[in-house]
């Protein structure tokens, strides 16, 4: 595997994981159910529940808790099963816990690990005033995606940048900046999540997300 | 894969066709445990299995029954269950032909034993969203056949069955006969004397891809057929959803990896069997590391 187990990687952008939903994603081979409350931070949850396996990304929210779709069990925010519809009467044990990543909002993207989560996610700079650009899921390696990532003619005056081992940073100038961070879903394929930041940022998304679509070209005939 | 070694599943007579499925004359090409299979049709009630691709070529034992098709790749193979209600005359027998289900046979035969889904996965017809609670029910291994049984299983229906004309509360009994057939009995609407019996014969192509039988002995005078099977159909393409969306697909038996509350009763009793006599074929903490 490309990334490290220890590493933080952006897994999604903010604005995409609504408000009481939850959503599929995979890092590393591991699936995992992102999902936010219907208020408050995004999770990061090993997309398994504790009952009897069903995937977690298939389950719907109430308030701040998550429903496991199959029996109807409640896990809290803080993993703890809460609820369990066929027993009303019964306080679930507390052995009884969905199993949790270290998640954080940085940059317009949720990021986790699937280590401890000791050193948090990377740091480039204050948190304010990044949106959201777009997502993109290539069937590729996430190398390959960082290879073509790095290459890639964004226009004129862009200059691109490495900044860790899979983050990399379009500049065009002082009023705009673009963060790119490469996700390792497996082996062949990878997610691309796009944020930027300055004062055209928001009048240049749309021209933005135009561009990292003919990079999905590009990685995909790498 | 290729074919399973185990030999507690290779000892067990598991559905290849059903009956009807293939033209007098004609063939039909699958798979059981790994091993690639024909089965000809070679009469009315006549069929021929055998074994093809890898070692040389050889005929496997059939039998007929239950509207299906049931040959085995075992030397001393369990009995095929008896169930009695298959000769009573007035019964409607059918078979609702094959599902594929992407999944180890135990999810299949668990989901069949589990009552507690039923409120969530099919809403107004098998359970009530706000009656979710599964009463006490007891768990029995009749040693004498070797079968695991759930006794004294009910639960409130809106819509049991076709037949059905309102809510009720629904007796239950549960049968698992074998690691790859389950079935149920389960009160009539309109004669509180006598059951429907439904059963569920799974063929398993390989550890995670089964095909799924349903034979059933009704008692139910006015729907058709088609209305029958199109009923049980439709509640089993529901739990399909949900098989193949549980992680892992081969089945967990260490009682720590996934957490059962007293509802699974059946299931505890269903993986204790299955530890107990040693299965391999599809459980997860038997595959090869
Ligand atoms: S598998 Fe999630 S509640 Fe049963
Ligand atoms: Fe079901």
């Amino acid at each position: 595997m490309s990334v490290a187990q220890g590493r933080w990687t952006g897994v999604a952008l903010d604005h995409q994981i609504q408000p009481a939903s939850s959503n599929p994603v995979v890092l590393n081979g591991q699936a995992l159910a992102v999902w936010r409350g219907e208020d408050g931070p995004v999770r990061v949850w090993e997309d398994r529940c504790p009952h009897r396996g069903m995937r977690l990304s298939f389950g719907f929210v109430r308030g701040n808790t998550l429903r496991c779709i199959y029996h109807g069990w409640a896990y809290g925010a803080d993993g703890q099963c809460a609820e369990i519809p066929a027993h009303p009467a019964l306080a679930p044990p507390k052995t009884i816990c969905a199993n949790s990543y270290p998640a954080e909002t940085r940059y317009g993207i949720v990021w986790t690990t699937l280590g401890d989560g000791a050193s948090g996610p990377p740091d480039l700079g204050p948190d304010e005033g990044w949106e959201g650009v777009r997502s993109l899921f290539v069937a590729a390696s996430a190398e390959a995606a960082l290879t073509a990532l790095a290459r890639f003619d964004f226009g004129a005056g862009a200059t691109t940048r490495m900044l860790a081992g899979d983050i990399v940073e379009v500049s065009f100038g002082p009023e705009l900046r673009m963060l790119v961070v490469v996700q390792a879903m497996d082996d062949e394929r990878a997610a691309l999540h796009a944020a930027a930041k300055g004062a055209r940022a928001t009048e240049e998304r749309a021209a933005l997300a135009k561009r990292l679509e003919r990079l999905r070209a590009d990685i995909e005939q790498a | 894969m290729t074919v399973t070694t185990d030999p507690v599943a290779l000892n067990e007579w598991v559905p290849c066709a059903w009956h009807g499925q293939i033209a007098i004359g004609a063939a039909l090409d699958t798979m059981i445990f790994g091993q690639d299979i024909r089965v000809e049709r070679t009469g009315d009630q006549d069929y021929r299995v055998t074994t093809f691709g890898g070692d040389s070529p050889r005929e496997l034992p059939v039998q007929t029954r239950y509207t299906c098709v049931f040959t085995t790749l075992g030397d001393d193979p369990r009995a095929l269950p008896e169930i009695p209600e298959f000769d009573e005359a007035d019964r409607r027998i059918t078979g609702c032909g094959r599902v594929g289900v992407n999944t180890s046979p135990y999810r299949i035969v668990e989901n069949f034993l589990d009552m507690a889904h039923f409120s969530f996965i099919h809403t107004d017809i098998l359970g009530a969203a706000d009656q979710t609670e599964v009463l006490s029910y007891r768990t029995e291994h009749r040693k004498d056949v070797d079968e695991i049984w759930a006794i004294d299983c009910t639960f409130y229906q809106p819509a049991a069955s076709k037949a059905a004309a309102g809510g009720q509360l629904t007796k239950y009994l549960y049968r698992v006969m074998s690691p790859f057939s389950v079935m149920l009995y389960k009160n009539v609407a309109t004669d509180p004397s006598r059951n429907d019996a439904i059963c569920v014969f799974i063929q398993p192509r390989r550890e995670t891809e089964c095909l799924a039988y349903m034979p059933m002995a009704i008692v139910d005078e006015q729907s058709t057929i088609a209305d029958i099977i199109d009923f049980q159909q439709s509640i089993f393409l529901q739990d399909r959803v949900i098989l193949e969306n549980q992680r892992p697909a081969l089945l967990p038996l260490d009682p720590t990896y996934e957490l059962p509350t007293r509802a699974d009763a059946s299931s505890i009793a269903y993986r204790r069997w299955l530890k107990a006599m040693n299965i391999r074929f599809g459980i997860l903490e038997k595959q090869a590391a």
